[in-house]
């Protein structure tokens, strides 16, 4: 799978808008309580498919995770990177990524293999 | 691009019986934006904040621990790497509040010498169910407070420790009573 063919699949954050010299352009924040999750310029832009829960899931649909696909992540190498954020228990090699005040989220995922975290721009606020 | 973008970095446990609140504490999450929740069903394992102190930028990281784990389970791998310890008693539970000497011999035996300590009287929204009085209270608690706060001057405290001065030998812990936050706290939040 080709990295331009995902750019081109994602465009609903136009990296003109959102991305600088391979970075983020503009602080991140959470969208409920506007905490400050990353500052600007501190995290690597990327294209990857991957799944993520949805941050609000169906009451009636117990038992099963309802996820999307999400093209366009921030790729942090240090936990210690993040302004604020929480981090869930693991499962299943991974964990959880939550706003540190309000607690909404999945706001992307941290992989306990590479020690990498990634945040999904559409879950964040820019500002 | 590789430039360090903070200071200093604390690490912080919650310590305390079961039930008093830590992961409340922790996971504040109220009901108002979802109708339910993936990560409140996961639980939080611990976050990261940062904070400014004398100029200062220093990253919390706070870790949530299980209070069914008694203290003589408990040994030097459980306290290892941290630098402040939050010990939290319940104010309407006599027994979390006698048990906090127990805990803080456990954390002599076992944690690093000088780790910082903080006692937090929780639950505090409870008053007509209090039990263990103010005045007791009191004796360890410096005053009403909230959880950021409590968290400022613990790491206030480990600051100083790092700073190199030496704090004096009898200000040995800092104690306070948890102010109770804006919201009441959801009584669901964690059950
Ligand atoms: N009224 C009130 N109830 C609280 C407060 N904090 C926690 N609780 C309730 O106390 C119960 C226990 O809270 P937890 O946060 O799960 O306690 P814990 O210290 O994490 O317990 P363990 O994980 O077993 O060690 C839950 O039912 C909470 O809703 C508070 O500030 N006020
Ligand atoms: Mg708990
Ligand atoms: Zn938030």
């Amino acid at each position: 799978m080709s990295e331009s063919e995902n750019v081109e699949k994602s465009v609903e954050f136009p990296e003109t808008d959102y991305v600088e010299d391979g970075q983020n352009k503009l602080i991140i924040k959470c969208k409920y309580c506007t905490s400050k999750i990353l500052d600007k310029k501190s995290a690597k832009y990327i294209t990857q498919e991957k799944d993520l829960p949805l941050m609000q899931q169906d009451k009636n649909k117990e038992g099963e995770v309802q996820s999307e696909k999400i093209n366009q992540f921030y790729h942090v190498e240090n936990m210690y990177t993040f302004e604020n954020i929480g981090f869930t228990h693991t499962v299943a090699n991974h964990k959880y990524l939550s706003c540190a005040d309000c607690d909404a989220g999945p706001v992307g995922y941290y992989d306990m293999d590479t020690k990498h975290s990634y945040v999904a721009l559409s879950r964040v606020e820019h500002i | 691009m590789a430039k360090k973008t903070y200071d200093l970095l604390f690490k912080l446990l919650l310590i305390g019986d079961s039930g008093v609140g830590k992961t409340c504490i922790l996971f504040r999450f109220s009901d108002n934006h979802f109708t339910t929740t993936f990560i409140s069903t996961i639980g939080i394992d611990f976050k990261i904040k940062t904070v400014e102190l004398r100029g200062k930028k220093i990253k919390l990281q706070i870790w949530d621990t299980a209070g069914q784990e008694r203290f003589h389970t408990i040994t030097t791998s459980y306290y290892r790497g941290a630098m402040g310890i939050m010990l939290v008693y319940d104010i309407t539970n006599e027994k979390t509040f006698d048990d906090i000497v127990k805990w803080l011999r456990n954390i002599d035996e076992h944690a690093n010498e000088d780790v910082e300590k903080m006692i937090l009287g929780n639950k505090c929204d409870m008053e007509e169910k209090r039990v263990v009085s103010k005045e007791r209270g009191e004796a360890l608690a410096k005053s009403n407070i909230n959880i950021e706060r409590a968290f400022s001057e613990l790491a206030e405290a480990i600051l100083d420790k790092t700073a190199g001065r030496e704090a004096d030998a009898d200000a040995a812990r800092i104690a306070v009573e948890r102010r109770p936050s804006r919201a009441p706290p959801a009584r669901a939040c964690c059950s």
